[in-house]
């Protein structure tokens, strides 16, 4: 279990994250959603150490991470694998070998063993025939996916997701949202994915809190937000309602 | 300004303390060595032997006058060593390896790649950053030093061509005004104007910020800060270097 209290980010004079508090459980996929500038990117890059927060606390089940220094941090980082909003792929790397950065780092494999995590995490985003390629031979979709893989690769417990769908077309939008949940149910990762669609929120997430202004303004089960009186939390609705009449809509996911 | 230096010697703190601490990758070093001496091999030959043969025709020119022609080759070599070979070639290379360098690590911070290496359990400073800053400094030390080479054969060529003086007249006067100690200035200067450009090139990469516009911002204060900090060490070189021959009486 994953648990921010009280967690304060400034940059400079202007406040990001205002005493954030809630908890992740494990297993659940929980959207974190607000419009752009809200700190929901801050919020992640604190949890993996990327940036430290001015107060507060963050456990990660017993531990009480926030003032660990760099080298704690690494125990950390295997059990929490971020896929950023950008690919963040290498580029004078191919995919297997972007795949395969993390393992060669953290854990000692043998060649055999190495290719077949690489494979397997490839299998995983569906991925597996382009392992020889480089990042710039693939279509932007492709490249979120190898990102994906490479997370994967260290199979952490956590998955955290910074706009996985910035970018990207209708079309491999659902398919990088059916892969989060895909992903969710068969490894039994806890998800935290920070975005500003509200549809694939309400499609695939357990729990959505929504931010704005440093503040939690509404959590809930997608179904407790759609009796939300937040006005922030009705705007939100009101676009996947339109976006609902405007095109027709995949079914929701089991 | 005086926050920015501050966090260029605490980055430079950091490089240094990578690269005896920790250590680095052989095969990063030689692959970022190698690749900067090949972007720069062809700029360099050419800087290096225009800058020899103008040298040789503005002191011909001058020598001329006085009949003194078969000094031609050692103060235009000596000229050379000591002051325009190395300031002249390691302007090439900050415009050159300086801005490459400084658009290379701009684009992975912007891009978040930087973050993705942390995240994935490998320091960025030990994979990315120190073997750049000791590949740009071998290289650059090279590429100088080959410079220097050519732009010697360039002068002896245009002495051959403008002042029908053949090679064995050129060198003949290179022991009696080339002195060790200009030798040892050129050294001295080539070792820390490549120290400052891995330094910048790399600080300034590393601290983009904000997109394609950041990128391009770092790549012009990378040339620009690099030119003015090689001209700032080469008078500090000098002053120093010519205090320390006068009271060595060298």
């Amino acid at each position: 279990m994953i648990r921010f209290v009280e967690l304060s980010k400034s940059f400079g004079s202007r406040t990001i994250l205002n005493k954030i508090s809630f908890e992740v459980r494990t297993g659940e996929i929980l959207f974190i959603l607000g419009t752009s500038g809200t700190g929901k990117s801050v919020l992640l890059k604190n949890l993996v150490g990327l940036l430290r927060p001015d107060s507060g606390q963050i456990w990660v089940d017993d531990q009480e991470i926030s003032r660990y220094s760099e080298e704690q941090y690494l125990s950390i980082r295997r059990q929490i694998g971020m896929v950023f909003q950008q690919p963040a792929l290498f580029d004078s790397l191919t995919v297997f070998e972007n795949v395969a950065f993390g393992l060669r780092r953290l854990e000692k494999l043998l060649p055999d063993e190495l290719s077949k995590r690489v494979i397997e995490s490839l299998q995983l985003v569906h991925l597996h025939q382009l392992e020889n390629r480089y990042p710039n031979e693939l279509s932007y979709g492709q490249q979120k996916r190898v990102s994906i893989a490479r997370t994967l690769a260290l199979k952490p417990k956590v998955l955290l997701f910074d706009e996985p769908t910035t970018g990207l077309d209708p079309v491999t939008t659902t398919t990088v949202n059916e892969l989060i949940f895909e992903l969710s149910q068969k490894l039994k990762t806890t998800s935290i994915v920070v975005s500003h669609d509200m549809k694939c929120a309400i499609d695939i997430a357990h729990r959505i809190i929504v931010l704005d202004k440093g503040h939690i303004v509404d959590q809930g089960t997608p179904d407790e937000l759609k009796k939300s009186e937040q006005e922030l939390v009705k705007e939100f609705l009101r676009e996947v309602l339109q976006t609902s009449q405007s095109a027709p809509t995949k079914e929701k996911l089991p | 300004m005086i926050n920015q230096i501050g966090l260029a010697v605490i980055f430079l703190n950091k490089i240094l303390s990578t690269l005896f601490k920790k250590g680095i990758s052989r095969e990063d070093f030689f692959e970022q060595t190698l690749k900067v001496t090949q972007q720069s091999f062809l700029t360099v030959t050419m800087a290096g032997f225009f800058v020899g043969a103008i040298m040789t025709i503005q002191f011909a020119l001058q020598l001329k006058e006085y009949a003194a022609l078969a000094y031609l080759g050692g103060l235009a070599t000596s000229g050379t060593l000591r002051e325009l070979g190395p300031l002249l070639i390691a302007f090439m290379l900050s415009g050159k390896v300086g801005a490459f360098t400084a658009a290379e690590l701009g684009t992975m911070k912007v891009t978040e790649q930087m973050d993705a290496i942390r995240c994935l359990g490998a320091d960025p400073f030990k994979e990315i950053i120190a073997p750049r800053f000791l590949g740009i400094i071998v290289a650059s030390l090279f590429l100088l030093l080959f410079g220097i080479g050519m732009s010697v054969f360039g002068g002896l060529l245009m002495a051959n061509i403008f002042a029908q003086i053949n090679a064995d007249q050129y060198v003949r006067h290179i022991p009696t005004i080339v002195k060790l100690s200009s030798i040892i200035s050129g050294f001295f200067k080539v070792f820390w104007f490549s120290f400052c450009l891995g330094w910048i090139a790399t600080f300034l990469g590393y601290s983009t910020t904000g997109g394609a516009k950041g990128v391009g911002l770092s790549v012009v204060n990378t040339a620009v800060a690099t030119m003015v900090v090689i001209v700032i060490v080469d008078w500090i070189t000098t002053t120093l270097f010519n205090s320390v021959l006068s009271m060595l009486a060298f």
